[in-house]
């Protein structure tokens, strides 16, 4: 009882004991805030990391090849078995791929996924990702002209088209100020076969336009006069489009073989105000350029839109690889804020990617692949299964890299994990710290109260009580230390987005920069078994640094004790 | 203040004579209560050693006062230590009623200082953080656990304010010692050494601190609780008129009785 009595009224009348137990609280708070903010951050990354990797794949190397595709899945749903909930195939190469911007030519290197439309979405979560509305909802690499005005002020067919027809207007422009200059090139004539045809069917030059279009009245907004042709009976080349996309040839009206060829159907020709080329989906980080506004705001700036045509070069598969180029048209954007990813994935459908490479089997008509990626059930063993596949495809036979998702982004979660005990070990050493300091304090208070001590050994008082007294004091600081310290820091935590913009506001930098961390707010995971560990940490420190007076406090003599003035 | 004080310390509760399970029957006038054999005690100061008791030798009869005088140097208050066993001797035996005390366990020891002696201090040495009561308290508080303490507790704070009545402090039940005098902390200990009914009272110099006026007023009240009580009372001190009062006195000289 006078235990309980004693350690009460010293905490009572000590308030210098509790200004020590300060930084117990501060470093328990401080524990709480960078764990709780850490794991936030971490659980992000992570189903961002995850986000388009699989739990496990099978990987051929770089360029290389899966053959017998269905073969291997077969082996692999066998041998993973219940575990097992998709998988998909999938073609990565590396590529180049290349835009118009305002009349320039960029390229940039890709990875390029061919994906399978149904299952990838299954085996990854590549569909919440997409920018356009419709897309996340339904995948398909048809290009949409709603679903993205949440990224882009417009996009979609009528983008494209607009864009078809100014490009269509400036190039007729050209021709025409080419006309006037270059009159022996008089756009009659575009292509070498043409040429060479019409020399072969005897035919002769047109005569040439004895009077030249005036100049004044020619400008680049205006439509020119179209004298010979009209835009609908026009096959062209978009500005931008490779050889890849449907061959089309600049027919002139007086094309003497006309009668000898198959009458074309317009219907069967593409028109690209109409139709789309293979579609392609593109990390939003590939054409997006940020630049500053004087005023300091960050802006994004898009090179590219849904609807725009780019093209890819990769190269074929097999031994004489060489680059193949093909036209596509964006359908939309892939935004993961990985900025690893988003600056360098790109997507194409699997089986046009096949065709384009030379990935047909010409025996059985199948695909060959270079990835298998796989998801697992929610509870699965993902080193587990990853053992299994590899005790199934041994490295000393197959080429193939099977690896988890986690494996792939080892390098930056070790780095993160050992980050996060590093600072946690930091953040002990402050509240080891902070036991010194209740070391020393108790150690004070036990000398200060020597004669007490004496007093209630001398009324007989065993030493094992007055050591209680002070160990049941250093409990009850450190509880009151700790206690404070977790309320502050999951105070801390829960208005941690409110404290950021306060303390931007005052110190008029922004703390929190959403547009380089990709997070609107700062993300926090409270975790009540790290909060549980945390604070019986700190209880226990406390309780460390109270052994040593309480000790000495039991040790004492009586007579030494109250002889003590 | 001090007629007041008096009046109040006479002011005794007659039926507590006859209520009390020990009465003046149990205690025979002339048995033998403590006694002490050839008891040396040295101290040492560094290598040297600086003998304190050289052999005393000396018993205590149940029911008296007894005085041991010397000058200061003498040896008395580490006489009296040892008798209440907070320190023990170099060599020697010391007997209370029968059984030998100086060589018990730390437990039996300390169970003798909770219930059987009472201890009065020259420098009063109650707690600073507790009231008036809660200091005459303690020594239940230490003797029973937390449950028990709590269950008695009505009990025993009748018999704390009884007793701060009987040294005429019922007034000053909830001050701290430092809002009290010398004299009033002095009566403080001396309640709070009969809390537990203990057979053996032993004081050091308990008017040491004191002037003259307050020093007799707590011996007054010593002397009418010591005859109200039937107490066995051991007074160290170095004042010889103070020794006047007591049954018998012991000199203390050189560290042998003289």
């Amino acid at each position: 009882m006078y235990k309980l009595l004693l350690s009460w009224r010293y905490l009572r009348t000590r308030f210098i004991a509790l200004a020590s137990i300060v930084s117990v609280t501060l470093g328990v708070a401080t524990l709480i805030v960078v764990n709780s903010v850490m794991a936030g951050f971490v659980d992000q990354m992570k189903s961002r990391l995850h986000g388009i990797l699989s739990d496990v794949e099978i990987a051929a190397p770089l360029l290389g090849e899966i053959n017998y595709p269905e073969k291997h899945l077969e082996i692999v749903r066998e041998v993973i078995g219940d575990d097992l909930e998709n998988l998909t195939c999938v073609v990565r190469n590396p590529a180049l791929l290349s835009f118009d911007f305002r009349g320039r030519q960029c390229t940039q290197q890709v990875m390029l996924l061919g994906i399978d439309d149904e299952t990838f979405g299954k085996v990854t979560d590549f569909e919440p990702y997409l920018t356009s509305a419709i897309k996340k909802e339904r995948f398909s690499f048809k290009l949409e002209n709603e679903g993205h005005e949440a990224m882009f002020d417009e996009g979609g067919w009528d983008y494209r088209r607009r864009m078809i027809d100014n490009r269509e207007r400036i190039r007729k422009w050209e021709e025409e100020q080419q006309n006037l200059y270059d009159v022996t090139a008089a756009g009659y004539f575009e292509t070498v076969q043409e040429e060479s045809e019409a020399k072969e069917e005897g035919f002769h030059l047109a005569p040439l336009p004895t009077q030249a279009p005036d100049l004044n009245t020619v400008h680049p907004a205006d439509p020119p006069p179209n004298n010979s042709t009209s835009p609908e009976s026009l096959t062209q080349h978009v500005p931008g489009s490779g050889h890849g996309g449907p061959k089309v040839y600049r027919m002139s009206p007086f094309d003497p073989g006309a009668e000898h060829r198959p009458p074309i159907d317009p219907e069967t020709l593409f028109d690209p105000m109409k139709d789309q080329y293979t579609g392609i989906i593109l990390g939003i980080a590939i054409s997006q350029r940020k630049s500053q506004t004087p005023d300091g705001e960050l802006r994004d700036v898009y090179m590219v839109r849904p609807g725009d045509d780019v093209q890819v070069m990769f190269p074929t598969v097999g031994m004489n690889a060489r680059p193949v180029s093909e036209n596509c048209t964006v359908v939309d954007f892939y935004s993961s804020n990985m900025h690893e990813y988003d600056a360098s994935f790109a997507f194409m459908p699997l089986s046009e990617l096949q065709q384009i490479r030379g990935m047909m089997d010409p025996l059985t008509n199948e695909g060959t692949i270079s990835t298998i990626q796989i998801k697992l059930k929610p509870d699965a063993d993902l080193n587990e299964v990853r053992d299994k596949l590899i005790a199934q495809f041994p490295p000393e036979h197959f080429t193939y890299d099977i690896r988890t998702w986690q494996d792939t982004q080892r390098p930056l979660l070790s780095a993160v994990s050992m980050e996060l005990t590093i600072l946690n070990i930091l953040l002990f050493l402050i509240i080891a710290v902070a036991g010194f300091g209740i070391l020393a304090t108790f150690y004070m208070i036990v000398v200060e109260k020597t004669k007490d001590i004496g007093i209630l050994k001398a009324l007989g008082a065993p030493s094992r009580g007055v050591m209680s007294i002070f160990l049941s004091y250093g409990v009850s600081l450190g509880s009151v230390g700790t206690g404070a310290g977790i309320l502050l820091g999951l105070l801390f935590v829960r208005y941690i987005n409110q404290i950021a913009d306060f303390v931007g506001m005052i110190t008029g930098q922004e703390i929190f920069d959403p547009t380089i961390y990709y997070f609107s707010e700062i993300p926090t995971i409270i975790s009540p078994f790290m909060i549980v560990w945390v604070g019986l940490g700190a209880i226990l420190i406390a309780v460390l640094a109270s052994v040593l007076p309480a000790l000495r406090a039991a040790r004492l003599h009586p007579v030494e004790a109250l002889r003590y003035e | 203040m001090s007629d007041v004080a008096r009046k109040r310390t006479i002011k005794f509760d007659q039926s507590r004579k006859q209520k009390s399970g020990r009465g003046p029957n149990l205690k025979i006038a002339g048995q033998t209560a403590m006694t002490v054999k050839d008891l040396y005690k040295s101290y040492y100061k560094g290598k040297h050693e600086v003998p304190v008791l050289k052999g005393v030798s000396l018993s205590v009869q149940s029911g008296d006062f007894t005085a041991i005088v010397g000058q200061s140097g003498s040896g008395k208050s580490t006489l009296l230590h040892l008798l209440g066993t907070l320190d023990a001797p170099d060599s020697g035996e010391i007997h209370f009623e029968g059984s030998r005390i100086d060589s018990m366990s730390a437990r039996q020891k300390e169970r003798l200082r909770n219930r059987e002696f009472g201890m009065i201090f020259q420098f009063y040495h109650l707690l600073p953080e507790l009231t008036t009561i809660e200091n005459v308290l303690v020594p239940k508080m230490v003797q029973d656990g937390f449950f028990k303490y709590l269950a008695n507790k009505r009990k025993y704070k009748k018999r704390a304010t009884e007793l701060l009545e009987m040294v005429g402090l019922s007034h000053r039940l909830k001050h701290k010692p430092n809002q009290l005098s010398g004299g009033e902390m002095q009566r403080t200990a001396i309640a709070r050494s009969l809390v537990s009914d203990p057979k053996i009272l032993l004081a050091d110099e308990p008017t040491g601190n004191l002037d003259s006026q307050n020093g007799r007023e707590v011996m007054d009240t010593l002397d009418a609780l010591r005859k109200h009580e039937n107490l066995t009372v051991v007074m160290v001190t170095h004042d010889d008129r103070l020794a006047e009062k007591a049954d018998r006195v012991i000199r203390l000289e050189n560290g042998k009785v003289a």
